[in-house]
């Protein structure tokens, strides 16, 4: 079929919207609450409009792109006058009720609504056709991610996310008329409701609606204070995502310019979660061993908060067979609270533990009580990329001019490449393989990579001779919450059988986490350059296997005894707790 | 009635201050507005499109900031012109119905009404604008207020296709919405709004709504009673209290009491919702469980019992209403005695369920093998749920090709019957029945003899044997394009078997009314009731569903208990029943068929209706389990999205106040 877009003849197949013949041409035309490579376009904002000329047809129509499927033989044209007027008070509608207080919003500066008003011609930021609703307050300010509903636009992008992409469908949009808004499902607060603060959501939002709740100020705080001693941990994702804030290329290991930055601002004591991430695969793949030899059934990984929390919240039953080990986020701050001070002398209740992340959740999982010692966080404050970025600017620090610096501190910031391969999908499992085949060897892997594990697809299963009393071990790995609930259902009905199951909870893995800096009008757009980036670094890393970190063999010599010692239970594992949702209604 | 002073009518202007009264002066196609209400002249009427001013002096502005305000108030607030032009025309129009000049003129109010009207996502904002457009393009001067005015008489009503399709005006729409939005008990709470069967119609009605679906246009009607299925099921499941006598909210001042005789879906809705206003309600049925042919009638492979008996006798009994079995009208009491007892007001809902005789040669009633198909479905319930010992054994021969054929050949292969046929006089597009009934029946193995008809009963020693069909064939199509049958000569043969059942029909038993009740019956035995109030000839009884109607559908049944409820109220406050002001707006858009033959008006993307999930044919032939599960639920958020939400507004403005509009509020 046939059609003319500006008088350019486009061919299409039946069922292709206006927006796609467009686009496929080369033809732009605004959008706004479309997110087009998840296949999202809710026509809500009504922005794409387009007006369409058929033949014999009195007067033309005025329909919107992305809903509207192209008909043979007829004439679109995308920039009219008409259309002009028509999608500039359309977005004056939107900015009429739009909170523009842009200063307080959390996307200061990187909005994709005011790059659409602009796109659009609208100027002014005072509507004269329709005067702004009152201003709502902002709501559910939790530990983790804070809804703004009077900066809310309605695209739905965070519901599709939630429901069709996670799975979770802890989101929904309710009410009517201008009082709708997205609210929890399940209850009120987030713990009670189905939400596990992925903050996928986050990622997707093209305002300041959802953000995480910015705790900079605390930090700067800290930073400030001359009795406090700051310990700052970056994950292992934050290399190679945070260099794109500061204008360099997506996966790029900034390592060096953000221990420079850390520096720079004042932090007293930088350590690595890559370490931690080292330290874990020795408690966990010891766990893993002891089960697999006793024949105790599937483990699940426990790196993951989000994953933790749905697990508690979806999926208790399978709570039994989640490793107890902690995350390397609170490994590393518990240690932070015992082992550092120890070491440098340090009164631990002068001790700050600022976790730099691509994650949302970890703010909540270091919120957990039973991750704190007489009612004191290992890890105190959480910041995700995006606040780190925000510090940052505060300070006036540019990150790609800064000299990269190196990890000073003997203690607890050397990693192995299998440690900085936690961030993305399969790193954990091809970790913990690489030790696991010297455990049952004795001697390490040949080629050390295990390709069999890595990929992108959201559910993959892989069967490893790793040898000696370890035998076969067949193991899966999951990313995005949908999968993993597959997974666990499937688990539970005794339909999947896997002696290791690896899970992250965002799609991607901890290099799109919901913590991450945010793209506009697309989804996992660098994932992949990002996951590069990691793997790169752990082929430039001495030693590529956990058990070869020489200040891992060093604490446990000094501190710890070995794994699964009492001091490592005491220090580095954990328990669950069953939070089953309500019957869904 | 004035007469047409000007407007605009699916785009035609109308101006009879300037055409001559010749000039085609009557309302374009449009009767009954003249007689809307009595001794009421109609002012200003507004619709999707378009409007007209009967009055001159009529202020415009006010009649459609009212229409905006409606719009504006159910707005699902998702897309932007609705969600905030609505309120900022509803504002603008407020400020100029008071003689204010808006701030951006006229000018900005026709941009921001022909943004909704052409940009809005849903049929609610598009219809919502149109007639705003028209009057702003056409008549900018009538905008120009010289007195302003309040909010003026009249009565707006806001509906859908699927909405008017519905014999119980169901909020499809809503609750749709609340599906979609993972809401299942509020979808829930606005169908209980209307009947307590929610589960049980989501499982067996019959579906105008989905008749009148717009999406059909495209690639078919939405799933509306599947999806009503899952959110009634889920919100059973949540265990919320639907039922909670605590929901209970008395209207009148002194304590009443109401019979309803019969148990089926007109008497439990009549008394659901004099139960939900405080009335106090008794419940007489001759059977000894509620649910009347829902209950006997449909085969729990189609409607679990547990289901209906949870929403009829659980929600009555819940409610503090009483449940009386095993008493029949008109021979264990007459009308009168429950007077006597006290009763303040009665209900009749007994039904229709005296089975057909097929008037064939040789038929004889007594006859061992031969049913009507009440009768055999009331059999196979009484073995099914109670084990009274029922046995079908051989062929069976079903005559006739509605649900309730369809529920005796699929009961029959339930049973054991080694071979079941269906007879039917005209072609299987022809057949009443569900087009699902059909296929299901069809899959389970039921072998179809259309355009056949039985002539003849044959019998052995008081016992069926078999029966003598003969060939039909179809005539030419009349000069309204139907075909009738006639039978062909000679073509008479036989089909051998051992059981026959005649489901052709069901009527009114004559017997249950005598000369003494006082009750108004038609020549086929059935209750007069006034289609509005639903009151009888005798004062303080009302009836309603199949006894009034013969045999119909759940769904108008319950409309009907509904309909009475209301007018029993009215009629225990002292008061004569009126006619609702929102049924005056049903009754002009069913006379001028404002919402049939709607087509979309543009076009959409597809999206696939979910397919009904069902049980293996294997698996389920063999037993009454329930056959079609519930939607999942992505199932249902995928088909609720399908939803175009067609709603329109239509306003009435009079010169009084229509009757009792403040308690019709109440009632809602």
């Amino acid at each position: 079929m046939k059609a003319l877009i500006n008088n350019k003849e486009c061919s299409f197949e039946a069922q292709e919207s206006i927006l796609q013949v467009a686009r496929k041409n080369g033809v732009f035309i605004p959008t706004l609450c479309e997110l087009h490579d998840q296949g999202h376009a809710p026509g809500t904002c009504r922005i794409c409009l387009v007006e369409v000329k058929r033949e014999g047809a009195a007067a033309s129509e005025f329909v919107t792109a992305c809903d509207t499927p192209m008909q043979d033989g007829v004439q679109v044209l995308t920039r009219t006058q008409a259309v002009q007027d028509m999608r500039r008070v359309q977005m004056e509608l939107i900015m009429a009720e739009h909170n523009q207080d842009c200063a307080a919003c959390s996307r200061h500066g990187d909005c994709e609504l005011l790059d659409v008003a602009e796109t659009v011609g609208v100027r002014q930021s005072t509507c004269t056709l329709a005067k702004p609703g009152e201003i709502k307050v902002c709501e559910g300010t939790d530990q983790a991610i804070r809804f703004d509903a009077s900066r809310c636009i309605r695209c739905m992008r965070c519901v599709a996310m939630c429901r069709d992409i996670q799975g979770v469908d802890a989101l929904s949009l309710v009410g009517r008329g201008a009082d709708t808004a997205i609210v929890l499902n399940g209850g009120d607060d987030r713990r009670q409701s189905d939400c596990v603060s992925c903050g996928q959501c986050v990622m997707v939002c093209p305002t300041g609606a959802l953000s995480e709740n910015d705790q900079t100020q605390t930090v700067m705080n800290y930073l400030t204070d001359p009795g406090i001693v700051t310990v700052f941990q970056i994950a292992p994702a934050i290399r190679v995502g945070f260099g794109q804030e500061f204008g360099l290329p997506a996966g790029t290991n900034v390592e060096g310019k953000v221990v420079a930055a850390l520096r720079a601002i004042g932090a007293d004591v930088i350590l690595d979660t890559n370490f931690a991430a080292d330290l874990v695969i020795m408690e966990e793949g010891n766990e893993v061993l002891n089960r697999v030899l006793q024949k105790e059934g599937t483990t699940f990984t426990s790196c993951c908060p989000g994953w933790v929390d749905f697990a508690e919240k979806h999926f208790p039953g399978i709570l039994p067979m989640v490793s107890s080990t902690r995350s390397p986020q609170q490994c590393l701050g518990s240690l932070a609270k015992t082992y550092l001070p120890q070491k440098m002398d340090i009164d631990p209740q002068h001790i700050r533990v600022v976790s730099i992340m691509p994650c949302t959740a970890k703010k909540e999982e270091a919120a957990r009580p039973e991750l704190a010692k007489e009612g004191v966080p290992d890890v105190d404050v959480v910041l995700t990329i995006r606040e780190f970025a925000r510090l940052l600017r505060r300070e006036g620090i540019s990150l790609a001019d800064l000299e990269p610096s190196a990890f000073d501190d003997p203690l607890m910031s050397e990693y192995t490449g299998a440690g900085v391969i936690f961030g993305t999908t399969g790193g954990v499992m091809e970790a913990a393989i690489r030790t696991l085949y010297y455990v049952a060897n004795g001697k390490e892997l040949d080629g050390i990579e295990v390709h069999e594990v890595r990929g992108f697809d959201r559910v993959r299963e892989a069967t490893i001779e790793v040898g000696g009393q370890v035998g076969t071990l067949k193991v899966a790995m999951v990313h995005g919450l949908k999968g993993a609930a597959q997974m666990a259902q499937a688990v539970l009905d005794g339909t999947a059988k896997y002696d290791f199951i690896e899970v992250m909870a965002c799609p991607g893995g901890c290099i799109d986490g919901g913590g991450h800096l945010r793209s506009k009008k697309g989804y996992l757009k660098h994932a992949e350059s990002r996951r590069k980036g990691l793997y790169a670094i752990d082929r430039q890393t001495g030693a590529r296997q956990s058990h070869n970190n020489q200040q891992v063999q060093k604490l446990y010599q000094e501190f710890l005894g070995e794994p699964l010692s009492h001091e490592a239970h005491e220090l580095l594992h954990t328990h669950y707790h069953a939070n089953p949702r309500e019957v869904d209604a | 009635m004035k007469t047409l002073v000007y407007g605009v009518w699916d785009g035609k202007v109308y101006d009879l201050r300037k055409q001559s009264a010749a000039d085609d002066a009557a309302i374009p196609g449009l009767t009954g507005l003249e007689a809307f209400a009595p001794e009421n002249p109609v002012k200003v009427f507004v619709a999707d499109r378009g409007f007209m001013v009967f009055d001159e002096n009529a202020n415009l502005a006010g009649a459609f900031w009212q229409y905006l305000a409606r719009a504006a108030e159910e707005s699902c607030g998702k897309c932007t012109p609705c969600r905030v032009g609505t309120v900022e025309l509803r504002d603008q129009l407020d400020g100029l119905r008071r003689g204010e000049t808006p701030s951006g003129g006229l000018h900005s109010l026709r941009m921001l009404a022909h943004l909704l009207a052409t940009t809005s996502l849903c049929g609610l904002g598009q219809s919502s604008g149109r007639a705003l457009l028209d009057a702003l393009t056409h008549f900018p001067s009538a905008f120009d207020v010289k007195a302003p005015v309040g909010e003026q008489n009249g009565v707006i009503y806001t509906t859908a296709p699927c909405i008017e399709a519905c014999p119980s005006r169901l909020d499809v729409p809503r609750y749709i919405d609340a599906i979609r939005a993972g809401r299942n008990t509020q979808a829930m709470d606005v169908i209980l709004e209307k009947y307590p069967m929610a589960a049980s119609c989501g499982r067996v009605c019959v579906r105008f709504c989905e008749s009148a679906c717009r999406r059909q246009d495209a690639e078919g009607a939405l799933a509306i009673k599947m999806l009503k299925r899952f959110a009634s099921d889920k919100a059973h499941a949540s265990g919320k209290d639907f039922f909670d006598p605590a929901s209970v909210k008395p209207v009148l001042s002194t304590k009443k009491k109401v019979a309803v005789v019969g148990a089926g879906p007109a008497g439990v809705t009549c008394a659901y919702q004099l139960l939900k206003r405080g009335v106090d309600v008794d419940v007489l049925d001759m059977q000894h469980k509620a649910g009347g042919m829902a209950s006997v009638g449909i085969p729990s492979y189609r409607l679990p019992k547990d289901v209906l008996k949870a929403e009829t006798e659980g929600a009555i009994v819940s409610l503090g209403g009483k449940m009386v079995y095993g008493k029949k009208l008109g021979e264990d009491f007459a009308i009168n005695d429950l007077f006597a007892q006290g009763y303040d007001s009665v209900f009749l809902g007994y039904g229709a369920s005296r089975g057909t005789l097929l008037g064939v040669q040789d038929e004889d009633p007594t006859l061992k093998g031969y049913f009507s198909g009440i009768d055999f479905l009331k059999a196979v319930h009484d073995r099914v749920e109670d084990g009274v010992p029922f046995e079908v054994k051989g062929e069976v021969v079903v005559v006739g090709g509605g649900n309730v054929a369809m529920d005796c050949v699929r009961s029959a292969l339930r049973l054991g019957a080694k071979k079941v046929h269906l007879v039917y006089r005209r072609t299987v597009a022809d057949m009443p029945a569900d087009h699902e009934e059909i296929e299901a029946s069809e899959k389970e193995g039921v072998v179809f003899h259309c355009l056949t008809n039985p002539s003849r009963l044959i019998s052995d020693n008081g016992k069926v044997v078999g029966v003598e069909v003969v060939d039909m064939r179809q005539t030419e199509m009349d000069a309204r394009g139907r075909r009738s049958v006639e039978a062909v000569e000679g073509s008479e043969h036989r089909l051998n078997c051992d059981v026959v059942i005649a489901a052709i029909g069901q009527q009114v038993d004559r017997a249950t009314l005598g000369e003494t009740d006082g009750i108004e019956t038609d020549r086929w035995g059935c209750v007069v009731a006034d289609k509005d109030t639903m009151a009888t000839s005798r004062p303080g009884v009302f009836a309603g569903g199949d006894c009034v109607l013969g045999p119909q559908t759940l769904i108008q049944a319950m409309a009907h208990g509904e309909r009475a409820a209301l007018s029993i109220v009215q009629y225990l406050q002292g008061e004569t029943p009126v006619v609702l002001p929102e049924q005056r707006m049903q009754q002009l858009i069913a006379d001028n068929k404002l919402l049939k033959n709607e087509c979309l008006k543009h076009e959409v993307m597809l999206k696939d209706r979910q397919p009904v999930p069902e049980q293996d044919v294997e698996s389920r032939v063999g037993n009454f389990t329930e056959v079609e599960f519930a939607l999942t639920q992505r199932d249902a958020y995928l088909e609720s999205e399908r939803c175009l939400r067609c709603y329109r507004h239509y306003l009435v403005v009079t010169e009084n106040p229509l009757a009792d509009t403040a308690r019709a509020v109440e009632f809602a």
